[in-house]
C-alpha cells in the first residue's frame, strides 16, 4: 500500500516535471500579430465554423452560369462557404463567393454602415477588389476581382447574375 | 502544439534544393512559377490587397479556419509532410539531421541504393492518391455533379501544377524512363494488398486513403491512376518533357554527373520535399481566398 502511494507521488511529480517543462517550451514569445487569435482559435472548444452553418452545398444552386465568353468553375465547397472562379480565355477574373455569416457575426455586422443597395440588399466595396452584399440578414455574397480589368462594374453586375431570392428564402 | 499556420508558411525556403529542383522544371507553368512564402507576402498576392488593417483581418481569419480541425487543412498539409518523409525513408533516418541543407550528390551517394521499380511505381500512385484527399481535404468537393470535381480538378495551375508536373519528372519520368505510365499501370495491377502494405509511402498515409481495407485502398489507388493517366501524358507531351532533358536540368541544379543517374530518383526522394513544399503553398493560397472572401 506504501509502496503504491510512493508511485502514486513520483508519477504526480514526474507529471509536474513534464507539464512545467512543456509549459516552459511553449511559453516561447510569439511577437507575430496572430499571436492573439492564433492563441484563442487554438483553446478547447474554438470553432471557425459554426454548427448550425448551412452546408456549402446548398449553395451551389444560386451561382451564375457560365455564359458571354465566361466560364464559372466551382473551386472550393466547404461547411458555411462556397466558391467559384470566373475565367476568361483561359485566364481567372475573378472569384466568387457565397458565406453563411453564422459562422462569423462582425462580416453581417459591417453592412450596418451600408449606405447603398443593390438588387434590394445592403452593398459595400471592401478593400482593392471586393464587393459585397448581405442577403437575408446572413449570406455574403462577394465578388473579388483577379484581374484589374475586372471593374467594380463587373463585379456588381456579376454579383446580380446570382439567385438572389432563392438564396434569401434558404432556410 | 503544433505550428501556427503563419509559422509555416513564414517558414518556407527561399533556397535549397527543393527549390532549385522546382525551379528546373517551371517552364510548365503558364507564366513561370513563383516562389511564394511568408504568410503577409501571401495574402498580399492573392488578394491584392495592400490596406494593413485588412490584410491582419484576412490573416486572422485564416488561422482561425486552420486551426479548427473539422475544416480539413491540418490533416491536408499532414498528408502532404507525410508523403514527402515516408517515401524518403529509405536513406534519410542517416540524413535526418542534414535534410533541408544544400548537400552535395556526391557527399550523399554512399548512403543511397536505387529504389525497385515496383517500390518507385506504388510511391508514384500512392503520391498521386494523396494529392486527391488532400484535394478534397483543402477544396471540398466542389460543384454538384463530377464534370464539376472533374474541372475543379483539372483547373490546376501555379504551384499545384508545377506539384504534378514534379511528380511526372521526380517520381516518373527519371526514376523510371519515358514508358512510366505503362510501367506504373502494369506494376499496379499485379500488385498484391500485401504488398502495397509493405511499401514505405503507403504505410506513412495509409489511414487517410479511401477504402475499409488494403484491397479496397489498391483498387481506390488504381482507379485514382487510370483516371488521371491521360492527363499525365498530356503534360508531358505538351511540355515536351523527355527523361534526358530533366536529368540535364537536373545535373545543373545537383551538381552531379550523369553517370550516377541511377541514383538520382533516391537523390530527389531525400534532398526535395516539393510534396511539402508547394503543398504549404497551396494549401495557404485556398485558406486565404476563403478568408477574404468570408470576413
Amino acid at each position: 500500500m506504501i509502496r503504491f502511494n510512493w508511485r502514486k507521488a513520483l508519477a504526480a511529480l514526474l507529471l509536474s516535471v513534464l507539464l512545467l517543462s512543456g509549459a516552459t517550451a511553449c511559453s516561447k514569445v510569439d511577437n507575430s500579430p496572430y499571436a492573439q487569435v492564433q492563441k484563442e482559435s487554438t483553446q478547447r472548444g474554438a470553432k471557425a465554423v459554426a454548427k448550425d452553418a448551412e452546408q456549402g452545398s446548398s449553395f451551389n444552386k444560386f451561382f451564375p452560369s457560365s455564359g458571354q465568353g465566361y466560364t464559372v468553375v466551382f473551386s472550393q465547397e466547404k461547411k458555411g462557404f462556397a466558391e467559384a472562379k470566373l475565367k476568361k480565355d483561359g485566364k481567372d477574373v475573378a472569384l466568387l463567393s457565397i458565406s453563411d455569416t453564422i459562422s462569423l457575426p462582425t462580416a453581417a455586422k459591417k453592412y450596418e454602415s451600408a449606405t447603398e443597395k443593390l438588387a434590394g440588399y445592403p452593398v459595400l466595396e471592401i478593400g482593392n477588389t471586393q464587393t459585397g452584399i448581405l442577403v437575408a440578414d446572413r449570406y455574403q455574397v462577394k465578388a473579388l476581382s483577379r484581374d484589374p480589368e475586372f471593374t467594380k462594374e463587373n463585379r456588381r453586375a456579376w454579383i446580380q447574375k446570382f439567385d438572389l431570392i432563392g438564396l434569401s428564402k434558404l432556410n | 502544439m503544433s505550428k501556427p499556420i503563419y509559422e509555416i508558411v513564414d517558414d518556407l525556403p527561399t533556397s535549397g534544393m527543393t527549390v532549385r529542383a522546382l525551379k528546373s522544371l517551371d517552364f510548365v507553368v503558364p507564366g513561370h512559377w513563383e516562389n511564394l512564402v511568408g504568410f503577409d507576402n501571401t495574402i498580399k498576392a492573392v488578394t491584392q490587397e495592400t490596406d494593413p488593417a485588412m490584410i491582419q483581418a484576412i490573416g486572422e481569419r485564416a488561422v482561425q479556419l486552420y486551426n479548427d480541425k473539422s475544416q480539413g487543412y491540418q490533416k491536408a498539409l499532414w498528408l502532404y509532410n507525410t508523403v514527402d518523409s515516408a517515401s524518403g525513408a529509405l536513406g534519410a533516418a542517416a540524413l535526418a539531421n542534414r535534410l533541408g541543407q544544400d548537400i552535395s550528390f556526391l557527399g550523399l551517394l554512399k548512403h543511397l541504393a536505387p529504389k525497385p521499380e515496383q517500390a518507385q511505381s506504388i510511391d508514384l500512385a500512392v503520391k498521386l492518391v494523396t494529392e486527391v484527399v488532400a484535394f478534397c481535404l483543402i477544396n471540398g468537393i466542389p460543384g454538384d455533379s463530377l464534370g464539376d470535381f472533374l474541372a475543379a480538378l483539372g483547373d490546376y495551375g501555379g504551384e499545384s501544377l508545377l506539384r504534378m508536373a514534379a511528380l511526372i519528372a521526380f517520381d516518373g519520368l527519371v526514376p523510371l524512363g519515358p514508358d512510366f505510365i505503362q510501367k506504373v499501370g502494369a506494376y499496379l495491377n499485379g500488385l498484391s494488398p500485401k504488398e502495397l502494405e509493405q511499401n514505405q509511402t503507403f504505410k506513412g498515409v495509409n489511414e487517410l486513403i479511401p477504402g475499409d481495407s488494403s484491397e479496397g485502398k489498391l483498387n481506390f489507388i488504381g482507379q485514382s491512376f487510370e483516371s488521371v493517366k491521360g492527363w499525365m501524358g498530356d503534360l508531358i507531351t505538351k511540355n515536351s518533357l523527355t527523361q534526358e532533358g530533366i536529368v540535364d536540368r537536373l545535373v545543373q541544379v545537383a551538381d552531379v554527373s550523369k553517370d550516377k543517374l541511377d541514383y538520382l530518383g533516391a537523390f530527389l526522394d531525400i534532398a526535395v520535399k516539393y510534396y511539402s513544399h508547394t503543398g504549404t503553398q497551396t494549401l495557404a493560397r485556398r485558406l486565404i481566398e476563403r478568408a477574404v472572401a468570408e470576413i
